[in-house]
């Protein structure tokens, strides 16, 4: 008898334990909390930009409309924030972060201080696409792919750093389509954008989206585009279908991963599956958005959902890569 | 050209418009004020503000608070030795010793005119620089830009103290700050460089943290050991006649305040350099203005000068500095990135059309700046002998609020605790230096320099080849650097040697 009386008392602890759940179940997941969105870089970036306006028409889509606030954890390329994210904050869906694009291709390269695995993190999806273009100076005469292959003058292209798109793409232009290209290291892109003006560089690559203003003023064109396409550039010849060299095509749409995952939002891996479906939903919901379209236009910034799969099936397919690819990939890409 | 510069004023008058100014003005004499909390995040989040906004309004707000918080940051550093800004660190040198004597009341004065004059001067310098802004700009290539760094670091010569062991003391102070700013990820090769394995450590070391560090937290150790308030035993009877006295200072030395001004305006157009190196290279140019080896002697211990320097070149550069985003569309700092935000927020395109069609929103903008600096000096001298007295409070009174700004400020560049542990690393650096009479201003430039010149050196190298050395504006620059370093010699030779000690700076 005595055993009958423990277990019963052990269901009545349990229906206890279980009685606030069953209540909170009926209000929605979000109602009366706060939602912190981190972010992975400094204030004034695009990162930052996309965050405080995802920060402005979330909490809209999300049943029980919590309050949405932005957060700074710069540095080290986003890692820090990611690391954080990823072995201290508790995985209760109130936290997500938008971390940096390159973080499978860190993971790959075995960079120092990475301390994630980036297939593991909640993936909530990406905000944007960050399409790729070379950008050539509009009075020089080189309008088409073949025109700087016939280039005799190397090309001098603005750029970052190694770390960066701007060298990273041209770079494997360099190696395996055989153009004529040399790379000037300027502190910042505004320094580099300085020099296309006074025609010190030739031009230089970089996200659409931060090129479109010059293009549209006529300083540049643009010539060839990575894998990743927004409207607009749908007509510029692609990177892996100018090489015949296999290797090269798998390097090129590696370094394109990137490209998809322009703004990526992650929670901490282990977050409630219920918050993950609901933020999802959100953030698919929230790009079609038509205030926030229009607001982001005045940005010059596109908002384009990429579903949490799609970053996943990028992020493995980085992941993936037999060591030999992952050597020769280290050989232009750095982190 | 008159009728948008007529234009722009008229703008700047419309109630609105000057309402949200007035509102601006206001925030950024707290943010100039409070040390760590810069223009650039300010501007960041006042962003939201100005969603409902027209242009018309919206830039007299968010320019009038950026362009007053070096005005107000110069106080701070007057005051307590603090630099309110990252941009005020200079006034620093002579300021704070003048408010130690006791003469808060006529550094401030000065500190304020003269900043205004520069404020003025940069406003103007915009104004009239506006036609003939773009070829300004492009005349500078990464080579010279290269050239005008090493020119900005010969000012380590000036900046050292006097005899062949300060110079020794001043170029190993420099060194040792180039060297600090290599700490990171280098930029060519993506090599991690005095990292230790630290993730902290991967975007360098920010500014704030350390130069708060170097130069606050000595002062507020000297503080605490003195044991009284920071003007000392000194009576503070007549602070109004100090005032007096520091305003006229300026038009006393109103050649010196202009030539300052000018230096501030035209480093300010450099994208890079900015306010950091100006308030050096004016400091620098103002120590050299000393016609004894005494005078020169008594920089760093209270010279006037040495505060109207600084105190003209951080405000002139304000308007300089508007112009890589107006003319090209291309922000040169955070905070400009940030105001370029704004820019498109408002459907605005910064870039030649601001030259064109929009000029008179051009020239409100100088107007913004001229006519905030007026309002926002003329508050400060009405409070400015509340102010001074602070310098009067029992030092263990304001020690606790003093470092808590301090920690708070070097908290703000990076959210991390590792940016408190910097500002004390370098505070202790800092204790040691003005022991050791190991001079910090040539620390600073070091750090602030250091990686822009070799970036500069890499890029001129990969784009030019040798051929960059034989250019003829670097040629030119490189002529006016060895003036600039030899100078000091030259007029040594024409003063009499007496002193032998080098000064604590």
């Amino acid at each position: 008898m005595k055993r009958w009386g423990w277990v019963f008392a052990g269901v009545l602890f349990l229906d206890v334990l279980c009685f606030p759940f069953t209540i909170q179940a009926a209000a929605p997941f979000y109602e009366g909390k706060t939602l912190k969105i981190i972010v992975g870089h400094g204030a004034g970036g695009g990162y930052d930009r996309m965050a405080r306006l995802m920060a402005k028409y979330l909490p809209k889509y999300i049943p029980g409309k919590p309050v949405a606030l932005v957060e700074f954890v710069p540095g080290a390329s986003g890692l820090i924030a990611a690391n954080q994210i990823y072995n201290i904050t508790k995985p209760d869906g109130l936290t997500i972060v938008t971390v940096d694009r390159g973080l499978p291709i860190a993971q790959l390269l075995k960079a120092e201080g990475v301390r994630f695995d980036a297939a593991k993190f909640s993936w909530i999806g990406s905000a944007a696409v960050e399409a790729t273009v070379l950008c050539i100076r509009s009075d020089l005469p080189y309008k088409t792919f073949e025109d700087l292959l016939r280039a005799k003058e190397p090309l001098h292209l603005g750029s970052v750093g190694p770390a960066n798109t701007s060298h990273q793409f041209p770079i494997l232009l360099k190696e395996f389509l055989g153009l004529k290209i040399n790379l000037v290291i300027y502190p910042a892109s505004a320094e580099s954008m300085l020099a296309i003006e006074r025609k010190e560089a030739d031009g230089r690559a970089g996200s659409y989206s931060s090129l479109k203003p010059f293009i549209e003023r006529g300083l540049v064109r643009p010539v060839i585009r990575g894998r990743v396409v927004e409207s607009g550039i749908e007509n510029l010849p692609v990177d892996e279908d100018l090489t015949k060299d296999l290797k090269g095509k798998a390097i090129m749409a590696m370094r394109s991963a990137g490209d998809l995952m322009g703004r990526p939002f992650v929670a901490p891996p282990g977050s409630p599956p219920e918050a993950m479906a609901i933020l999802r939903e959100a953030f698919s919901k929230v790009a079609k958005d038509p205030e926030l379209r229009q607001e982001a236009e005045k940005f010059m910034m596109t908002v384009e959902y990429v579903p949490a799969e799609e970053c996943l099936k990028v992020v493995n397919f980085v992941l993936s890569q037999p060591d030999d690819i992952a050597r020769e990939f280290s050989k232009y890409i750095k982190f | 050209m008159w009728d948008a510069f007529i234009g722009g004023l008229l703008i700047n008058l419309q109630f609105n418009s000057f309402l949200y100014m007035l509102v601006g003005c206001a925030i950024g004499f707290w943010v100039g004020i409070l040390p760590g909390l810069g223009g650039g995040t300010t501007l960041a989040l006042m962003l939201p503000f100005i969603y409902k906004m027209s242009p018309e309004e919206a830039f007299p707000f968010l320019l009038g608070m950026h362009s007053v918080v070096a005005t107000t940051g110069d106080i701070t550093s007057v005051l307590f030795g603090i630099p309110g800004e990252a941009t005020t660190v200079a006034t620093i040198v002579d300021g704070y010793p003048l408010a130690k004597k006791g003469e808060a009341g006529r550094a401030l004065g000065a500190v304020l005119m003269s900043s205004l004059v520069g404020a003025l001067f940069g406003a103007s310098f915009l104004a009239f620089t506006i036609p003939i802004v773009r070829p300004l700009v492009l005349a500078f290539g990464s080579p010279e830009m290269f050239m005008l760094i090493i020119l900005g670091l010969t000012c380590i010569s000036t900046l050292s103290g006097h005899g062949k062991r300060g110079l020794m003391l001043g170029l190993m102070s420099g060194a040792f700050g180039f060297m600090i700013s290599l700490v990171g990820q280098d930029r060519q090769a993506g090599v991690l460089r005095f990292t230790f394995g630290q993730l902290y450590l991967w975007n360098g070391l920010s500014i704030i943290p350390v130069m708060v560090g170097l130069f606050a937290i000595p002062e507020i150790v000297d503080l605490a050991v003195r044991g009284t308030a920071i003007a000392g035993n000194v009576q503070l009877g007549k602070l109004g006649k100090g005032v007096r006295e520091g305003i006229k200072d300026t038009f006393r030395h109103f050649w010196l305040t202009v030539r300052c001004s000018i230096i501030g305006s035209l480093i300010g157009i450099l994208p890079g350099l900015g306010g950091g190196v100006a308030q050096w290279v004016s400091y620098a140019h103002a120590t050299q203005s000393a016609k004894t080896e005494e005078e020169r002697a008594n920089f760093g211990k209270g010279d006037i000068r040495g505060v109207l320097g600084p105190g003209a070149a951080n405000n002139s550069k304000e308007g300089a500095g508007l112009i890589p985003t107006v003319a090209f569309g291309i922000p040169a700092g955070s905070g400009m990135a940030i105001l370029m935000g704004a820019f498109f927020l408002l459907g605005l395109v910064p870039g030649p059309d601001m030259l064109t069609k929009h000029l008179k929103l051009t020239y409100s903008m100088v107007w913004t700046i001229a006519i905030s600096n007026v309002i926002i000096v003329a508050v400060c001298l009405l409070f400015i002998n509340r102010l001074a007295k602070l310098t009067t409070i029992r030092g263990n009174l304001m020690i606790p609020i003093v470092l808590l700004l301090c920690f708070i400020g070097a908290y703000t560049s990076n959210n991390d605790i590792a940016d408190l542990i910097v500002l004390m690393v370098f505070g202790g650096i800092g204790y040691f230096m003005v022991k050791y009479r190991f001079p910090r201003p040539p620390f600073i430039l070091g750090f602030i320099l250091g990686k822009l010149a070799e970036t500069y050196l890499y890029s001129s190298a990969t784009r030019y080849g040798a051929a960059w050395l034989l250019r003829p504006k670097v040629l030119i620059i490189l002529a006016i650097a060895v003036a600039f370093a030899v100078y000091p010699f030259i007029q040594k030779r024409f003063r009499k040697e007496v002193l032998s000690e080098p000064d604590k700076i």
